[in-house]
């Protein structure tokens, strides 16, 4: 069976899954569909219409993941080794990592009226957005194969 | 990569560069074609605007049939609360701003110090010096060129209308049935492509000047780079407030554009203040909005609002975004802290783990 170490223990990965949750969603939302579709008809999800507040909420939601995968480095070379629960485990959870956080600098920097090119700019949009999408749609790889692991023992 | 000097820090440059104006004069309107490449700012001085519309008319000979007309019939977008835009049978309107008119003349009176006074204002996109339309625009559609033009690239617009939404004059004006949207999923997503002002991008590549500002009989615009103009602009003001018997010191209130979101690269001067100004145009608004003859009264204000921007003191939409950054820049730093130090110590010297 596994054993968990301390650090591996709940907080950390509620705090990772609502980052990465409110990140996606707030990222997502940076697209005009969530008052197309209703979503923020729902009582309680006005706020997703506001593209400040979201993009605010994106940033907020990002500084919370950054601080936990810092945290996560910090342990490894201090020579901590766990088995994480949460978080990239592969090199192409990592390599999406790099390429979300690359691009999002970049639209960080030019939110901040950086001036780049606008040929670069479409390019970095469609690398955020991309491994965006490739982030979650492994995330939930990852977590229904778990889940069917854990329904069926081995 | 480098800073570009058409944004933010640019107006700080040039305010500083305003502040130890008092000896020098006026320049005079220069030709757009010596300042290619260079950060371009316009100056409009309304209290010399005739309101005869030619700058509107010359805009929409130049650029009308470059916005092409929607495919018959469009689709029909789902959910079917998605409204069509559709402004192709009404390119004659020019009292608003749309897709196939990219500037008005507001025509205003207003009571002055017990006069009445007339007062025409040309207005378009302000093109900001750090625009939230180019900022949260999801594809990079809209776009901010070198010499502070701030246009949208049809071929990429989806026309969503989010530039339109965050832009705090609600500038752009989607014109549906047409652009890449046709060619995903038109039911489904994107509506469209925005259009606006894109201050002749085209002439200007070639060191011509803007329809809008060449063919003006009062020369009541000028364009150059943008501390010239920010000094022109400045002086310009002062003499306003000076004449209207405010005192020099108030110069601010005879300015806008400097200051407003952020700092724009479109400063207005007028002979009287702006307050005043914005004033009269909501009021303007009100009455349109209850002539209108639309019931909610919600709707009916929008309606009266919509292409047709006013001129309230508008704050930097960008900062609070831009204040976040710091909370990017110190997670990361904060966390690896953390896991280097003496936080984790106590708990987890195991080496190994569970491994
Ligand atoms: S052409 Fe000049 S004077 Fe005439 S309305 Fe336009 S800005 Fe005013
Ligand atoms: S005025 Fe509106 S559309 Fe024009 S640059 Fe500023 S934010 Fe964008
Ligand atoms: S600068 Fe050009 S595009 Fe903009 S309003 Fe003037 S004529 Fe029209």
């Amino acid at each position: 069976m596994r054993q968990e170490h301390p650090y591996s223990g709940p907080l950390s990965h509620w705090l990772y899954g609502i980052g990465i949750g409110l990140a996606l969603f707030t990222g997502f939302g940076q697209m005009p569909i969530y008052k197309r579709y209703y979503l923020t008809d729902i009582p309680g999800l006005g706020w997703a219409a506001d593209f400040y507040t979201t993009a605010s909420l994106h940033y907020l939601a990002v500084a919370l993941v950054l601080g936990l995968l810092a945290w996560r480095i910090g342990l490894y070379l201090r020579g901590v080794r766990i088995r994480w629960l949460w978080g990239p485990g592969t090199a192409w959870g990592w390599i999406l990592f790099a390429l979300l956080a690359a691009s999002g600098l970049m639209k960080v920097l030019r939110n901040l009226g950086l001036y780049l090119p606008p040929p670069f700019i479409v390019t970095i949009d469609l690398v955020h957005m991309g491994s965006a999408m490739a982030l979650m749609f492994t995330g939930l790889g990852v977590i229904l194969s778990r889940r069917r692991r854990r329904e069926k023992p081995l | 990569m480098k800073f570009s000097p058409t944004r933010r820090q640019l107006l700080k440059g040039g305010l500083a560069a305003a502040a130890g104006l008092a000896a020098s004069g006026i320049p005079r309107p220069r030709s757009a074609g010596a300042a290619v490449g260079e950060p371009l700012c316009t100056v409009l001085d309304i209290s010399r605007c005739i309101g005869c519309e030619q700058c509107v008319e010359a805009c929409r000979e130049q650029w009308q049939e470059t916005v092409p007309d929607p495919v018959e019939p469009m689709p029909k977008p789902f959910p079917s609360r998605v409204p069509i835009e559709d402004w192709s049978k009404k390119k004659d309107v020019s009292d608003r701003l749309t897709p196939y008119n990219w500037l008005y003349v507001e025509h205003l009176s207003l009571t002055h110090k017990g006069e009445e006074v007339e007062v025409n204002i040309p207005r378009r996109c302000m093109h900001c010096l750090n625009p939230p339309c180019v900022d949260l625009c999801p594809f990079g559609a809209s776009r901010v060129e070198k010499n502070g033009i701030v246009r949208i690239d049809p071929d990429i617009c989806l026309g969503g209308a989010k530039c339109r939404k965050v832009c705090p004059w609600h500038i752009p004006q989607r014109q549906s049935g047409l652009g890449i949207y046709l060619d995903i999923m038109p039911s489904y997503a994107g509506n469209g492509v925005m259009f606006k002002c894109h201050r002749c991008t085209p002439l200007v590549a070639q060191g011509k000047l803007p329809r809008c500002i060449e063919v003006c009989p009062e020369q009541i615009q000028s364009i150059g780079p943008r501390d010239q103009q920010v000094k022109k602009a400045v002086a310009l003001a002062k003499q306003k407030a000076k004449a209207d018997g405010a005192g020099e010191e108030r110069w601010r209130d005879y300015l806008y554009g400097l200051f407003e979101n952020g700092g724009t690269n479109t400063i207005y001067v007028s002979a009287i203040p702006f307050h005043e100004i914005n004033r009269a145009l909501k009021a303007d608004r009100a009455q349109w909005a209850q002539e209108s003859g639309i019931k909610a009264p919600r709707r009916a204000k929008r309606a009266a609002l919509a292409g047709r921007p006013l001129m309230g003191p508008v704050a930097d939409t960008m900062a609070e975004v831009g204040n976040l950054t710091w909370a990017l820049a110190l997670a990361p730093v904060a966390g690896l802290a953390a896991g280097l130090g003496r936080l984790a110590a106590g708990k987890g010297g195991r080496k190994g783990g569970e491994r």
